[in-house]
């Protein structure tokens, strides 16, 4: 049985424990506000973008490397995007079950399956298992940025373009909510212009455009600019999704703890009170023995 | 009036904002846009984008990107741009001191001289909209 000083030391390293989850989930509120903005600001960006090149794809035929697709796939790139620290709930398991489950399902179908790790946890996860990366990148999370993001995606395309893949696929947690996050596989290259939202009531048609220079020249670097922006938006999305799902575990956590200390200061009582009792139990027999 | 949008990866400064004109470093040269301009498509170099907002002129300072004019909607989806109230007269210096000091360096890259005189342009550009 505990002693009343040991369920008291019990109770306050719970209490400093629950001071520290409740710090963390302020700092991940602010974080994942900080994120959610970026996130507003850059969809202009990627729509606005997106229908200039819609523009140009209605009036010219386009035809670029980043759209060609082959018929027989044979050669893919993943990208398996987590975070560099832990404390997030299923935040990087998800991710790293997905990847591992999709890594062991296709490694025989294709001739080469490289893997690209951003963020430490996923890097751990399958250097344990004997997976070999193709590149290891962390620190994302802090320096995340759009010329990290187009620094990485330019190196991408230029193993595309050179013919080392045919396919590049992407891993991460979609930012649906602070409470949800989805883990989603993406296609980021060749690029779909069929299946990207053009939305034709948009679409302002002008046949006659000017281009300076050339269409062909200005639809290369377009698409360039476009899967750039792919991969930033999947980095944002992803570190809002982290901060989101660390702000609900520790949420979590501060609750328990809470409950932890509710149930342990019951204990005590009952245990102070019983000790009491048996004091006065003591001290009334004594001196009714006394008397005897 | 134009309708004018100025936005980069990560920030916007204009969101379909009407402004009676704008000024804009095209590939080819400064470029005035009018209400009523023909549909244009062109590349930006780094340089002033300058709009009237109620009459007033604004400024912002941007580096290479995207312009299209369509039935008065002009979209500049600049690489980075900033604002003259945003920028800090002292780090541009520092950036401009930086880049000429290495720029006098030898056994550089081809490559690696194009860099740094972008960079050496965009803080001279940043340097003349606070100016």
């Amino acid at each position: 049985m505990a002693s009343l000083q040991d369920i008291r030391s019990r109770i306050d390293s719970v209490k400093n424990t629950q001071q520290i989850t409740r710090a963390m989930k302020m700092v991940s509120a602010a974080k994942l506000k900080k994120a959610q903005d970026r996130i507003t600001n850059m969809r202009t960006y990627a729509q606005k973008l997106l229908s200039i090149i819609a523009d140009i794809a209605v009036s010219h035929r386009v035809e670029h490397p980043l759209l060609s697709v082959s018929v027989d796939t044979k050669k893919t790139l993943l990208i398996v995007l987590t975070s560099d620290r832990g404390l997030c709930g299923g935040f990087n398991a998800n991710i790293n079950r997905f990847a591992y489950d999709y890594y062991l399902n296709n490694k025989d179908k294709y001739d080469v399956l490289d893997i690209i790790f951003i963020g430490k946890k996923a890097a751990d996860f399958f250097k344990s298992r004997q997976v070999q990366a193709k590149r290891v990148s962390t620190n994302m999370a802090k320096e995340i940025s759009y010329s990290y993001a187009s620094e990485l995606a330019s190196e991408i395309k230029e193993d595309f373009a050179t013919g080392a893949y045919d396919e590049v696929q992407i891993v991460y947690n979609e930012f649906k909510s602070a409470i949800q996050q989805n883990v989603v596989c993406e296609k980021l290259l060749p690029i779909d212009l069929e299946k990207s939202e053009f939305e034709q009531s948009e679409m302002s048609f002008a046949p006659d455009l000017i281009f300076e220079p050339a269409p062909e020249e200005m639809i290369e670097s377009l698409l360039d600019k476009h899967f750039a922006m792919q991969v930033f938006r999947c980095m944002s999305e992803s570190v809002a999704a982290e901060h989101g799902a660390r702000m609900t575990a520790m949420e979590n956590s501060t609750k328990n703890a809470k409950e932890m200390i509710d149930n342990l200061t019951i204990t005590y009582n009952k245990l102070r009170q019983a000790s009491i009792t048996t004091e006065l139990t003591e001290i009334t027999s004594g001196a009714e023995a006394l008397k005897g | 009036m134009l309708n004018l949008t100025l936005v980069t990866p990560t920030k916007k400064i204009l969101n379909e904002v009407e402004v009676e004109e704008v000024t804009i470093p095209a590939f080819k040269g400064q470029l005035e846009i009018l209400p009523g301009h023909s549909p244009l498509m062109t590349t930006l170099t780094t340089g002033i984008v300058t709009y009237k907002l109620d009459g007033e002129v604004k400024k912002a300072s941007v580096s290479w990107g995207y312009l299209e004019v369509i039935n008065d909607k002009v979209i500049v989806l600049a690489e980075t741009a900033e604002t003259a109230e945003e920028l800090d007269a002292e780090r541009i210096q520092i950036a401009y001191d930086k880049a000429l000091s290495m720029l006098d360096q030898e056994a550089l890259t081809v490559g690696e001289i194009e860099k740094l005189q972008r960079k050496l342009q965009r803080a001279e550009n940043r340097k003349d909209l606070i100016n």
